[in-house]
């Protein structure tokens, strides 16, 4: 995935102002930044749902709204509500198969990989916050793709989902996906993340990898807090 | 493109058929359709009503009178496109085919498929209740086979191209709600209005064209006074399918090149 000078203003503000940075298969990516830095947009750039003013972002070399089948090559979750809540799990997926191209048989593989077999009928309107992660997440794995972007994922989950959501993160990596992941959760992010890209008012302030930026014997917590001056917005 | 096209007709199908609302919008337009032609059955005849069954006028009267049928079938349109802003799903939609043109292309369809369902099933009903008030009057069946076929696909074509304005109103509109209530206001009120003060566009007005299209005599598909305020001649079935073809059509590109591009934030 590559990001090149992207810009996107909103009116009299700039969201993401000049912003380029990388990131390479095999690793697990954290995209920080505090409120408003503009990490939503820039996925939401990433993925073709908001056009920038300026730049490129592309994955394999495309930008997204030019990939043939979108769904195998790239899985996204970017909010745990988009869901239809007169809907069921099952049927949510079903037609995320449809639309992706996918074996319908996978429907029964993410939903046992998210643990939510057990809710497929059900409607997703009588869901906790922590199975709507789930159930976006599978979506995303549906179509087995290679590249994961997720916002947030760890909204909602208790320990044991955010352990869960871990392991999977990293094992996706380990078998060669790419994994950019956004999160407040900076402890949690420590433990999963090889490497960050951090923003501050829409604009880089680091990238590297967690081992080289926390070199100095300080935290991520405090190298985040350093770069971006601990300002809360 | 990316999606092939048949494939995102699919997914909308399969989108309306796995939720609540489009068969309860089904039996509201049936039930609607089943409740107005009896009450109207019943009264045909008495002199306060529509002229006697075995008169071509009132058994028509009853024939025609899913019209329920053809605003039911604009409302689903509307909830084919709105939806996916209410609940925001237009996040995963897009995401599987980021051609947007594509899926408002794929969404039409389905829409036409859902409204000439709603259309036909109205008709059904309506043709239903007449035929057995008729029966059980012991009278002849004035109207012949070729009309019934016609008025049927009047209903399927009006039910159709309605669906599809119907998307194109949600994808302009974006809020379900105010878009559902502008399409009855509109059927109900507006055209009404507009038919009873100016008779000579009345055959142009687009619920009023496909109603006429349905076999619908002009005018009585108006409510309040304007009902029955019947003049001029309705537009004939190829003029009338092409203001609603055309009518669809304007709709939607003016959707695909303001709403439709927006930003999904």
């Amino acid at each position: 995935m590559t990001r090149s000078g992207l810009v996107k203003r909103f009116g009299p503000v700039t969201a993401v102002d000049g912003l380029s940075f990388d990131v390479h298969p095999g690793t697990v990516t954290g995209f920080l930044g505090p409120n408003g830095a503009g990490k939503t947009t820039t996925l939401r750039m990433l993925l073709g749902l908001v056009t920038p003013d300026e730049g490129t972002a592309t994955i394999n070399g495309m930008a997204y709204r030019q990939l043939r089948e979108p769904l195998h090559e790239v899985g996204a979750v970017l909010e745990a509500s988009s869901f239809h809540p007169g809907r069921t799990a099952a049927a949510h997926l079903r037609i995320h198969a449809l639309a992706a191209n996918a074996d319908p048989s996978r429907i029964w593989d993410v939903l046992e990989l998210v643990g939510l077999t057990g809710a497929a009928r059900r409607r997703v309107g009588g869901f906790s916050l922590g199975m709507r992660q789930r159930l976006g997440i599978a979506t995303a794995l549906l179509a087995d793709p290679e590249v994961l972007i997720l916002d947030e994922p760890a909204n909602g989950l208790d320990p044991d989902g955010v352990r869960w959501l871990r392991e999977l993160l990293r094992g996706f990596a380990a078998e060669g996906g790419t994994v950019l992941l956004s999160s407040h959760l900076l402890a949690e992010v420590a433990q999963t993340v090889d490497s960050v890209v951090i923003l501050d008012r829409g604009r880089l302030v680091a990238q590297g990898p967690v081992a080289e930026l926390t070199a100095g014997g300080a935290g991520l917590e405090d190298v985040f807090l350093q770069l971006t001056k601990g300002v809360s917005r | 493109m990316t999606v092939p096209l048949p494939r995102l007709v699919r997914v909308e199908l399969l989108k309306l058929a796995s939720t609540r609302l489009s068969y309860g919008l089904l039996a509201a337009s049936v039930g609607l359709t089943a409740l107005w032609t009896t009450l109207e059955a019943s009264r045909a005849g008495t002199g306060k009503g529509p002229a006697p069954l075995y008169t071509y006028s009132g058994l028509t009267s009853i024939v025609t009178g899913g019209v329920w049928g053809l605003i039911l079938a604009a409302v689903l349109g509307v909830i084919i496109s709105s939806d996916e802003f209410r609940h925001q799903t237009a996040t995963f939609t897009y995401l599987a085919a980021p051609d947007r043109n594509q899926v408002l292309a794929a969404k039409a369809v389905a829409a036409a498929v859902g409204g000439a369902i709603f259309g036909l099933a109205g008709y059904a009903v309506a043709a239903a209740v007449g035929l057995a008030f008729t029966a059980a009057h012991g009278y002849r069946v004035a109207i012949g086979a070729v009309t019934f076929v016609n008025w049927g696909a009047g209903h399927l074509v009006g039910g159709a191209l309605l669906a599809v304005i119907g998307v194109a109103a949600g994808s302009l509109v974006r809020s379900q709600l105010a878009s559902v209530i502008g399409v009855f206001v509109w059927s109900i009120i507006i055209e009404s209005l507009l038919g009873g003060l100016f008779t000579a566009v009345r055959p142009y007005l687009p619920y009023t064209a496909a109603t006429t299209l349905a076999g619908t005599l002009l005018g009585s598909a108006a409510f309040g006074p304007a009902r029955d305020a019947s003049s001029g001649t309705p537009l004939p079935f190829a003029a009338a399918t092409a203001l609603l073809a055309a009518i669809a059509l304007a709709g939607a590109l003016v959707a695909a090149r303001t709403t439709v591009r927006r930003d999904i934030t």
